[in-house]
């Protein structure tokens, strides 16, 4: 349809860098018709605009481009590239083209006077797609991070405010009212006073129990292993259900992320247990193996087959997985029909950590 | 020792009287257990799961008669909750009731424990049953007078 020789000789490299590039490379006079395109270029260009930008029609390349980024807008005709004159030219931009098949595709575009004589100018368009895939993926992840990091800072800073000056507060309240014992001997109120004081010591463990639910102060403190033991505890009374805990990581301290991963995947995991599992006990086992921190939670209970429609919404799952891979980590789930199921977590610990 | 003997009898004959598959009283405990609610009387349990549960006032079936000094009646548990929240009813679940009713005992013109019966099956659980379990508390179980109202 069109020869590179219209352009002049080339040497044979540069016919091969024309004919094969995977970049698409137009060329255009000064007037605006195209001079010649490689195979690439045409591979994304519809056929009527191809058949436009030959005849040198004007605004033959707005049948297929869609706008540049510029300062101010991620798709834009404002300052149009091809317009500018040369002295004002863009080098390298972002720009997005309608093509043939793959609707509209974000490229890296440079336009620029390769002869300034005749006033040819070349227009080369690199496919952005993957890397703005991948992009967009650190950029979630990133997101996902600050999103968590910010649900665990409030809930510590409501906790820490509940437990500190909520709790405490209360605590004086029933301190004074125990006083009340020594000051009357009057029976009935003796008896109004005491059930007051129970009403009030409930409270206060409801509040404690509150901020313990929102954030443990003990995960912060004393690291994983106590603020296991105390949800453990909560778990039983709240429940019924008996955690049979085994650690092997006494007191041992790790970065607070990877604490807080593991803490409320293992939350969600016993959770998951008790609501599905139709069990008495779960077992959880945390130790350490090849430099990897390790959380099995386990049960004898229901199981479930694997893709099957989940009884929840199938998002907690999803979640821990998530939360697991934003640390390094991996989760894999077992299970099975009337056999139980099993929950293996694994996060990379940094080994510089393990010398504190 | 005969406090509690006591306590067991009279649920013991409460459940034959109306037929129960279920029933537990839950009550405060003394000073030194934080005031907690816990079950302490049982009889037709399946298992002993219940006795490791301590009551939230205000959660749950038991948790809310105490708070609110109202009994619950719950012809169908199927009706009343569904199946993915089960787990917030652990006695229900792990007694397997199907129908049942809890009403709050008295003592001193406060709630001080909450009584409750339950089937195995749907339905058993009638009104004029949640009317007699209302009956049987107000008259009083062991140390716990029954009283809503101080007898002046």
């Amino acid at each position: 349809m069109n020869s590179p020789l219209e352009v002049g000789p080339m040497s044979p490299l540069m016919m091969k860098l024309f004919e094969n590039s995977k970049e698409a490379i137009f060329f255009f006079d000064k007037s605006g018709r195209a001079l010649a395109m490689n195979p690439a270029a045409e591979e994304i260009v519809s056929e009527d605009v191809l058949m436009k930008l030959y005849e040198g029609s004007e605004n033959a390349l707005c049948g297929t481009c869609r706008g540049y980024t510029s300062d101010t807008e991620q798709i834009t005709c404002l300052d149009c590239y091809f317009q500018l004159p040369a002295s004002a030219e863009h080098s390298s931009f972002q720009v997005y083209l309608e093509t043939k098949g793959k609707g509209v595709v974000p490229y890296a575009g440079s336009f620029h006077t390769v002869d300034p004589e005749n006033g040819t100018r070349v227009f080369m368009l690199r496919d952005l797609t993957p890397q703005l895939r991948v992009q967009e993926k650190l950029y979630q992840n990133k997101m996902m991070k600050h999103v968590i990091e910010a649900q665990e800072n409030e809930r510590k800073r409501l906790s820490r405010e509940l437990h500190d000056s909520v709790a405490q507060e209360l605590m004086s309240a029933v301190v004074d009212l125990r006083v009340l014992k020594y000051m009357t001997d009057d029976d009935t109120v003796l008896k109004k006073v005491k059930q007051t004081e129970a009403a009030m010591t409930r409270l206060l463990d409801d509040i404690r129990h509150l901020s313990v639910e929102l954030r443990p102060a003990a995960l912060d403190d004393f690291g994983l292993e106590a603020a296991f033991r105390s949800h453990f505890k909560r778990v039983e009374e709240n429940y019924g259900l008996i955690i049979q805990f085994v650690s092997g990581v006494a007191r041992k301290r790790y970065d607070s992320d990877i604490e807080t991963v593991i803490y409320r995947i293992c939350q969600e995991a016993v959770l998951n247990a008790l609501k599905y599992a139709q069990v008495d006990t779960v077992s959880v086992h945390l130790f350490e193996r090849d430099g990897m921190l390790r959380l099995e939670v386990e049960d004898e209970g229901a199981g479930f087959a694997e893709g099957s429609d989940p009884i929840g919404t199938g998002l907690g799952l999803y979640g821990m997985r998530e939360r697991a891979e934003l640390a390094g980590g991996s989760l894999s789930v077992q299970s099975e029909p009337g056999i139980g199921t099993r929950v293996l977590l694994q996060i990379p610990i940094a080994e510089s950590k393990e010398e504190e | 020792m005969g406090l509690h003997a006591d306590y067991q009898m009279e649920l013991d004959a409460i459940r034959q009287a109306f037929g129960y598959d279920f029933l537990a009283l839950a009550l405060v405990e003394p000073a030194e257990q934080q005031y907690v609610i816990r079950w302490k009387y049982a009889t037709g349990n399946l298992n002993e799961r219940f006795r490791r549960i301590v009551l939230k006032s205000g959660k749950g079936i038991a948790g809310m008669v105490f708070k609110t000094g109202k009994p619950v009646f719950i012809p169908s548990v199927r009706d009343y909750v569904a199946a993915s929240s089960l787990f917030n009813y652990p006695i229900v679940q792990s007694e397997k009731l199907e129908s049942l009713g809890a009403v709050p005992i008295w003592n001193d013109s406060r709630v001080s424990g909450v009584l409750l019966g339950g089937f195995r099956e749907e339905d058993l659980m009638t009104p004029d049953l949640m009317f007699a379990l209302e009956q049987a508390a107000r008259h009083g179980i062991g140390e716990l007078d029954g009283k809503e109202v101080a007898s002046q």
